[in-house]
């Protein structure tokens, strides 16, 4: 086995990381029963903090016996009966209650039974080690600042050595080691501690005080009892502590009392002088130490044998205290119980909710809550917003049925409305009756009366809207939740929130749809703004085009006929005259261009349009030699009259005729005029349709554009139905076009009704 | 004969050879205010200026063909030298009209004023300016009241044909154009067989 010194350097690594693992392992260790931690952090300056004392101390059945034992033993010449633990801290004093205390709680942790034999002895040498180390570190602070540092040192003292007690819980099988490595090769304990576990119990002692937050001075003791005075660091508050405890645990060593390793014992005569003992004194601090030691374990009932009826006595005053915690228990209990239930619906009521919940869920979710919680027969819950006579209301679940939402708009009822009866009712989330008035509304809801009484949970800070859960409940099952208004509250502000953000979310949905419409609005008017501006580019364009392309023709034409005239050979004579007309045609289509980009402003008329249509048909049939079955005409009323161009109107009405009738070899084409309905509409529309091919989305889309055209590529220019649309439109119309492939295309042609004065 | 034509000022025994009556006859009109001109200064010698006795053979119903050759003078007045070129083409070869040219309004002033035209064939879009102001210029001047003018454009908006016609001018002709009936409507304004 290598030694120490040599073995550090080389297992630093390891050694480190054994040591973070104890250190962490510290922190799962049980700790200090509470009672003992808890008493430790209170001080002695003042009356409160007795009294805190005398609670901690009471909470703990088996503490409370023990302590009015110790009033007992302690033989102050009064009866057991009357004695309280309070009375108790007063007669004996809080100091020496709370060492009592500690002691007995540390010995519960020391004493856990082990199987072996050897542990358990050195585990009762350990125990026996504190008690002389902590009764002799108080017999030199009471002889050094009176019973106050007596007293402290005794503390110090007893737990000096709790770094042992961390290692031992933590890796029991290495403490073992350590027991049977110090007995067989006489070696320090710290050095056997930090051979096998890396670290020795003034670390582990230090980290487990800190843990168990004890007080400073203990902290240190446990960390620097091995320290004499004079290699203390200048960090250490508690100095003089340190000092008298290592002097004692020297002393205690020197004397063989208990077990606690071997070690190096330092002079004792020189630390006493240091501390500004007597050395003379040591030897008797240590006569009388045995002394000491057997009347504390006495007292606290550890050392000698117990008297029974003694015993049976405290037991039995014990039992009493515990009677009376039991009855306070019990009432807390039942308070409880209703808390439980408020905290039960609160749970259920927002389980239900979720951010996408209009009001009446709220309100159904409401009910169904209250119902649960008041075993009422029916609730309804409902919500009057601030703005509208509407009322929301949320009828809580039947036996079998869903709760259902109802919207009662009040605008034109008869009698009291909710908002008149609400004011009756106090601004309190409390449960209170419901006013008289409310029987109406709750029939409005449920439809039935209501068998037992009406209670109301107001809802408040609803932000100038109101409104309550209506309850129909018994007396009994009201009354228990009526004691607890702050449960009560809390479900009704709940419930409030949860409207307030329903409504929010209506408000802000209402906002995104009627954001949604304006821009789909926007879009149409933007997309209008781009036809129109695209128009008035082509006009531009075809102005400076007619101007530009018109003399070149001019050109080519005159030309043309100045050679057709010297010309005998008839084939350069039809070839001129080709060139002839085609420069004409070029003309034309600049010229159409040109018109549609800047039509002539119309001038309107009354145009009787029945009979305009009636004999527009008939040319129709004439010229393209139709039946009435492929070109039929529906007048619903003959007197109506458009108001505009007549001329215009007509090539409106041929450019769509000729357009349906081309366009997809149609089997027929039917027109209606529909007569407005006078009251509301001015305008007539006029309806042409044709079973033809019809248009894809995408042939639709451009079908009013002009030179557009579906048919192959040179045939026609386009410029028809774009020039139909742009003449209704000038004349205060609108033309509209619907298609469907394979069923038919439609145009609708909408005109102001004739003149309105007229 | 050639002289007469571009001649300025007459003599009374010019204008009695144009007008093919005796030189005593001119006289006569003259003293009497008939037809309009001025004394030589220093002299008695009377000078009569062209106007003026192209408005004396009008008003007394005299063939102006002693003075003008019988051939109608057309300024043809457009930015494109191609349609100029086309209409010296065309009229050169008809035989009844003498033709000169402009390109510009400008242009078009100096030779109206130089060249005295029976008829202008005037683009509406010129580079200076355009068409109806050279157009209401010429309807100024009582001098160029018998001049006719045919307004040519490719623009066909109603409106401003409807303009052009109300500064004066007598006809409007879109390009590209019939030529015969250009021809016709220019022999029609001209009164010319």
């Amino acid at each position: 086995m290598t030694t120490v010194v040599d073995s550090q350097p080389v297992h630093q690594g390891r050694s480190r990381e054994r040591v973070e693992l104890i250190l962490s392992q510290l922190d799962r260790l049980p700790t200090l029963p509470v009672v003992a931690a808890r008493l430790l952090s209170v001080t002695t300056s003042d009356e409160t903090s007795v009294r805190d004392a005398v609670e901690i101390i009471e909470s703990d059945a088996s503490l409370t016996a023990g302590i009015l034992r110790l009033v007992r033993r302690a033989d102050l010449g009064v009866r057991s009966r009357g004695i309280t633990v309070s009375r108790a801290v007063a007669l004996l004093g809080f100091n020496a209650v709370r060492n009592a205390v500690l002691s007995v709680q540390l010995y519960e942790v020391f004493s856990r039974p082990c199987e072996d034999a050897r542990t358990t002895a050195a585990r009762e040498g350990l125990w026996r080690h504190g008690i002389g180390v902590a009764c002799t570190a108080e017999m030199i602070g009471e002889s050094l600042g009176g019973p106050g540092l007596g007293s402290e040192a005794f503390v110090c003292g007893l737990l000096h050595d709790i770094g042992k007690i961390a290692l031992d819980a933590c890796l029991p099988k290495s403490f073992t080691r350590v027991v049977e490595d110090v007995e067989r090769r006489h070696v320090c304990v710290c050095d056997a501690e930090r051979e096998i576990f890396g670290l020795d119990h003034t670390v582990a002692g230090r980290h487990l005080a800190a843990r168990w937050r004890l007080p400073q001075a203990v902290v240190e003791c446990a960390w620097l009892h091995h320290q004499s005075a004079g290699a203390l660091p200048s960090s250490v508050v508690h100095g003089r502590l340190v000092a008298i405890v290592h002097l004692a645990d020297d002393l205690v060593r020197a004397a063989g009392v208990g077990f606690s390793g071997y070690g190096h014992v330092g002079d004792a005569e020189e630390a006493a002088k240091a501390l500004g003992v007597d050395p003379d004194n040591l030897t008797t601090l240590l006569e009388r130490l045995p002394e000491r030691m057997e009347s504390f374990q006495e007292l606290i009932g550890l050392g000698g044998d117990g008297n029974r009826r003694e015993y049976t006595t405290s037991l039995a005053a014990a039992n009493r205290q515990l009677g009376r915690i039991n009855a306070k228990l019990s009432a807390e209990n039942r308070r409880l119980e209703v808390r439980s239930a408020c905290f039960g619906a609160l749970e259920q009521f927002s389980e239900r909710l979720s951010d996408q919940d209009r009001i009446g869920d709220v309100c159904v979710a409401a009910a169904d809550a209250l119902h649960g919680m008041l075993d009422a027969h029916r609730t309804v819950a409902f919500f009057a917003d601030g703005g509208s006579r509407c009322v929301y209301a949320g009828v809580s679940a039947a036996d079998d049925e869903d709760g259902t939402v109802l919207v009662v708009d009040q605008s034109e009822s008869h009698g009291a409305t909710v908002r008149d009866w609400l004011s009756l009712v106090p601004d309190v989330p409390r449960l209170v009756s419901a006013p008289p008035d409310s029987e109406h509304f709750w029939q409005q809801c449920t439809g039935v009366c209501a068998d037992e009484p009406l209670w109301m949970l107001p809802v408040i800070g609803l932000n100038g809207a109101a409104g309550g859960v209506l309850v129909c409940a018994s007396e009994q099952a009201v009354f228990r939740f009526q004691a607890t208004p702050a449960e009560c509250e809390a479900l009704a502000r709940a419930i409030g929130f949860a409207w307030v953000s329903a409504r929010a979310h209506l408000d802000a949905d209402r906002t995104n749809e009627e954001l949604l419409d304006l821009n789909r609005r926007l879009g149409a008017a933007q997309k209008e703004l781009v036809r129109t501006r695209s128009i008035s580019m082509i006009a531009k364009m075809a102005a400076g085009a007619a101007h530009e392309l018109n003399n070149p023709l001019a050109v080519i034409s005159g030309r043309a006929q100045l050679e057709l005239g010297k010309c005998s050979d008839p084939d350069s004579a039809r070839t001129l005259q080709l060139i002839i007309d085609q420069t004409q045609r070029a003309t034309q289509i600049v010229t159409d261009l040109m018109n549609f980009a800047k039509p002539e402003p119309p001038k309107p008329a009354l145009v009787p349009i029945a009979d305009l249509l009636e004999s527009l048909c008939q040319h129709w049939r004439a010229t393209s030699s139709l039946g009435e079955e492929r070109l039929s005409l529906t007048v619903a009323d003959h007197d109506v009259s458009v108001y505009a161009d007549p001329a215009q109107l007509r090539e409106v009405l041929g450019a769509v005729v000729t357009n349906a009738l081309e366009a997809t070899e149609p089997e027929t084409v039917r027109l209606h005029i529909n007569s407005p309905s006078r009251a509301s509409d001015e305008t007539i529309r006029i309806v042409v349709e044709d079973n033809g091919t019809g248009m894809t989305p995408s042939v639709l889309e451009h079908a009013l554009d002009p030179f557009f055209s579906s048919r192959p590529a040179g045939r026609g220019r386009g410029l028809g139905l774009s020039r139909a649309y742009r003449l209704v439109e000038i004349n205060g119309g609108r033309l509209s076009l619907t298609s469907t492939p394979a069923v038919g295309t439609t145009v609708t042609i909408e005109l102001p009704a004739g003149a309105p004065t007229s | 004969m050639t002289n007469n034509r571009t001649k300025q000022v007459f003599t009374t025994g010019e204008v009695a050879r144009i007008c093919k009556v005796s030189q005593q006859t001119v006289i006569r009109c003259f003293d009497k205010g008939q037809l309009k001109g001025f004394r030589v200064p220093g002299s008695r010698f009377r000078r009569i200026p062209r106007d003026r006795l192209v408005a004396f053979m009008r008003e007394n119903g005299i063939p102006l063909d002693q003075l003008e050759s019988g051939k109608r003078r057309v300024l043809v007045v457009d930015d494109d030298e191609q349609i100029i070129d086309m209409f010296t083409d065309l009229l050169g070869k008809d035989g009844r009209f003498e033709v000169r040219t402009a390109v510009t309004g400008y242009e078009a002033g100096i030779v109206t004023e130089q060249f005295r035209p029976d008829i202008v064939l005037l683009d509406f879009k010129l580079p200076d300016i355009n068409g109806n102001a050279v157009c209401r210029t010429i309807r100024a001047n009582p001098v160029y009241e018998h001049m006719k003018i045919i307004m040519m454009s490719g623009v066909a908006d109603p409106d401003e044909i409807e303009e052009l016609l109300q500064v004066g001018a007598d006809e409007f002709v879109r390009k590209p154009f019939d030529i015969k009936s250009v021809i016709e409507r220019m022999t029609e304004l001209l009164k010319v067989a």
